[in-house]
């Protein structure tokens, strides 16, 4: 009994800290959605049961920021996925200045998000933007493309950007998993006659799948809850095509200054990730994947 | 003996120094920067050698969330005796009784006659009072490149709103990436879509932007169809498509490289201009719109002092040193915003200069140009900001119907209860 307190007693002062730093704030914040705090209405705050809720379901543009989140995390994570996939196979094997072209392959994610907003913003400008100059000297398009302000375009514009940066998260988780497969596996299918892709297919996917799954779920979760690039680079326009969930809530605070109603686009985004975060543990709470 | 009395001296010029009471003021600033918190302190420090006794106690929270900090110590009394308040937030800090009424200061001061005509009463939107003293200004002006100007064969800037698409659609020659006009499409293109819409109007409300003096709402009104119509056409007929994606950086960047010579914006434009390219633009009044008339609006920032301050007549004697001529000029040219008082403009060359030819005529000119104000002190307001550059947005692209955005912008304010 003595011993269960002492246990006790050496993990209390962590129970508070987190108590501090992530419930307080997170009821708070829940508690926050049920108020009408704004910067215009600082003198009269009261409790306004579902109304921000109601608001934000009755904006005509709110299923656009929702159809605009799931475009902008499928694309992102997929091809992400697939290109880190083969920078790792790439990477894989020892070659001269592998560790300056791992340095660079890594650099992106060493860049603030909002710092690569910023520079794709100016490289991607259709007036002056260095990409449209490229593209038009080696004859590739005869006028500049408006990445950004074209609507049509604009999304996939900063999808594009966002893949560039996260690329490296995967080669390097994949990189990682790579290292693990014995050489014996390739030696005996070798072999056996197999060919490239029989052993990609075969042996290096199935190997490396928990990691692939692994990796692809915790990235949907940073995905949607990253409005960096978005931010940086169209701030959810023009009328409101690269606008994601997470955008429309910063939005809402600057522009809007409703405190209230950022917190209940926050509820809503944290209720949407509880649902994934279950799907998650129940999915990664089976077995180990076997080869 | 005389040692005794040099020790009396001593000691005595020692007690007097440490029982001489100082006071300390506390300050809260709303826009600290890294170039201009450093020119308030410097005015403090004038101010601390001329007033020995009395220091003052500078707050500097980061800009994104000094306006809540602000609002939070404010409404919970915590020790402040002077505070900058923005015209954002003037309307919530006066509606909870948290401000002085400056009435008595201002009037007693001799400098009143001196303040620009109508920045006293842009800044008293909340009970007709004035509860704060504007230290610096911002008006839209059109800033223009006469060197490019002058490549197309055009001697002067445009005087009307008319004028002005006529130059800009022959300035523009896309396949040279040349264009006319600077158009701003996100990061609150507000005042400049108003500027154009209500340029088409000639009995604009001078309290209220969006109300006739009929107290119509302006967009319920033939007249904005016609004017929104134009404004799309200076859009697509004068300006590069990126423009619907561009804010304040890209719009100055294409006005220093030439793209666009003809741009709407604030003075504190140019302390970015002044060093990329000096001597390459001038300023001139707005354009007036077909009504003859053109309607600025006043942004401004101030001091005000909260009503629980134990040190207000001290507060208010540093208000008044930092709203003096030779201050609010030295204090202005830091900034980038406008003064506050018709005089500087005269005796510094800095505001005397071609540069600032746009604000003063315009200052002077009371039959083309009204002065007027934005529904600040309403609630929508944020959500205004918003709502108007989407649905804006959306009109540009062809998405949404002129009349239908109308439809919606004279919705929401009819909602927000302007018209009552």
């Amino acid at each position: 009994m003595r011993k269960r307190s002492f246990i006790l007693l050496m993990i209390l002062p962590t129970i508070i800290l987190i108590s501090f730093i992530i419930f307080y704030p997170t009821i708070s914040g829940v508690l926050l959605s049920f108020k009408n705090y704004s910067l215009y209405n600082f003198g009269n705050i009261q409790w306004i049961g579902f109304e921000n809720f109601k608001e934000i379901f009755s904006d005509i543009f709110y299923i656009d920021v929702i159809w605009n989140t799931i475009k902008w995390i499928f694309f992102s994570v997929l091809l992400q996925l697939i290109l880190g996939f083969i920078l790792a196979l790439l990477m894989k094997e020892p070659f001269k200045g592998r560790g300056l072209y791992a340095g660079l392959v890594f650099y992106p994610w060493a860049v603030s998000g909002f710092a690569i907003g910023l520079i794709w913003s100016w490289l991607l400008n259709g007036q002056f933007g260095v990409v449209n100059d490229i593209l038009m000297k080696m004859g590739i398009i005869e006028e500049s493309i408006n990445f950004l302000s074209d609507p049509t375009i604009a999304l996939y514009s900063v999808i594009l950007v966002n893949v560039w940066y996260g690329i490296p998260f995967f080669a390097i988780m994949i990189l990682a998993a790579l290292q693990s497969i014995p050489n014996s596996l390739y030696e005996a299918a070798e072999i056996d006659g197999a060919g490239y892709f029989t052993k990609l297919f075969k042996i290096t996917i199935p190997y490396i799948k928990p990691t692939l799954v692994n990796t692809v779920l915790l990235r949907i979760i940073w995905v949607m809850n990253f409005p960096d690039i978005i931010y940086g680079m169209t701030r959810g326009g023009p009328a409101g095509s690269t606008e994601i969930l997470s955008v429309k809530m910063i939005n809402t605070v600057f522009y809007e200054s409703n405190y209230s109603l950022a917190a209940a686009h926050g509820v809503i985004i944290v209720l949407i990730l509880l649902i994934y975060a279950i799907m998650y543990l129940k999915l990664t709470s089976k077995k180990e994947f076997s080869i | 003996m005389k040692k005794i009395i040099l020790l009396l001296v001593l000691v005595l010029s020692t007690l007097m120094v440490f029982s001489e009471e100082v006071i300390t003021l506390n300050l809260i600033e709303a826009f600290s920067s890294p170039w201009r918190t450093p020119t308030l302190n410097k005015i403090i420090e004038m101010f601390e050698t001329l007033n020995p006794g009395v220091k003052i106690n500078v707050i500097s929270p980061p800009y994104e969330t000094a306006y809540q900090k602000i609002n939070l110590m404010i409404s919970t009394e915590q020790p402040l005796d002077i505070v900058e308040i923005g015209d954002w937030n003037l309307s919530t800090l006066a509606s909870i009784g948290k401000l002085e009424d400056l009435t008595p200061y201002i009037n007693s001061w001799p400098e009143r006659n001196d303040l620009i005509n109508g920045v006293l009463e842009a800044a008293s939107i909340y009970n007709n009072k004035p509860y704060l003293l504007p230290h610096g200004i911002f008006v839209k002006t059109l800033f223009y490149r006469d060197d490019i100007l002058a490549k197309y064969g055009f001697k002067g800037y445009p005087k009307t709103m008319k004028e002005m698409y006529d130059m800009a659609k022959k300035l523009t020659e896309s396949n040279k990436n040349q264009y006319g006009f600077d158009f701003r499409g996100k990061g609150y293109p507000t005042s400049f879509i108003d500027i154009v819409v209500t340029s088409f109007f000639d009995d604009i409300d001078p309290n209220n932007m969006y109300l006739t003096k009929s107290g119509k709402i302006i967009f319920d009104d033939p007249r904005a169809v016609e004017a929104l119509n134009f404004y799309v056409s200076l859009y697509k007929d004068t300006a590069p498509k990126d423009s619907i994606n561009w804010g304040w950086d890209e719009q100055v960047n294409a006005f220093v490289s030439g793209i666009t010579p003809l741009l709407f914006q604030d003075p504190d434009t140019t302390g970015m201009l002044n060093e990329m390219i000096p001597g390459k633009y001038k300023t001139a009044p707005l354009p007036i719109g077909v009504s003859g008339k053109t309607y600025p609006s006043f942004g401004f920032v101030g001091w005000g002092i909260p009503i629980y301050s134990k040190h207000k007549d001290l507060a208010w004697k540093f208000i008044k040193f930092v709203s003096s001529a030779e201050i609010n000029g030295y204090w202005s040219k830091a900034y980038g915003a406008l003064p506050i008082l018709k005089s500087v403009y005269d005796y510094d060359s800095y505001f005397s200069s071609d540069i600032f030819k746009g604000w003063k005529d315009m200052f002077n000119d009371t039959e083309h140009y009204q002065f007027t104000q934005y529904p600040l002190d309403n609630e929508n307001w944020g959500k205004w900001n918003e709502f108007q550059e989407k649905t804006m947005q959306q009109v540009l692209l062809g998405k949404l119907s002129v009349v239908r955005c109308l439809k919606e912008w004279t919705d929401f304010w009819k909602e927000a209860g302007l018209d009552k």
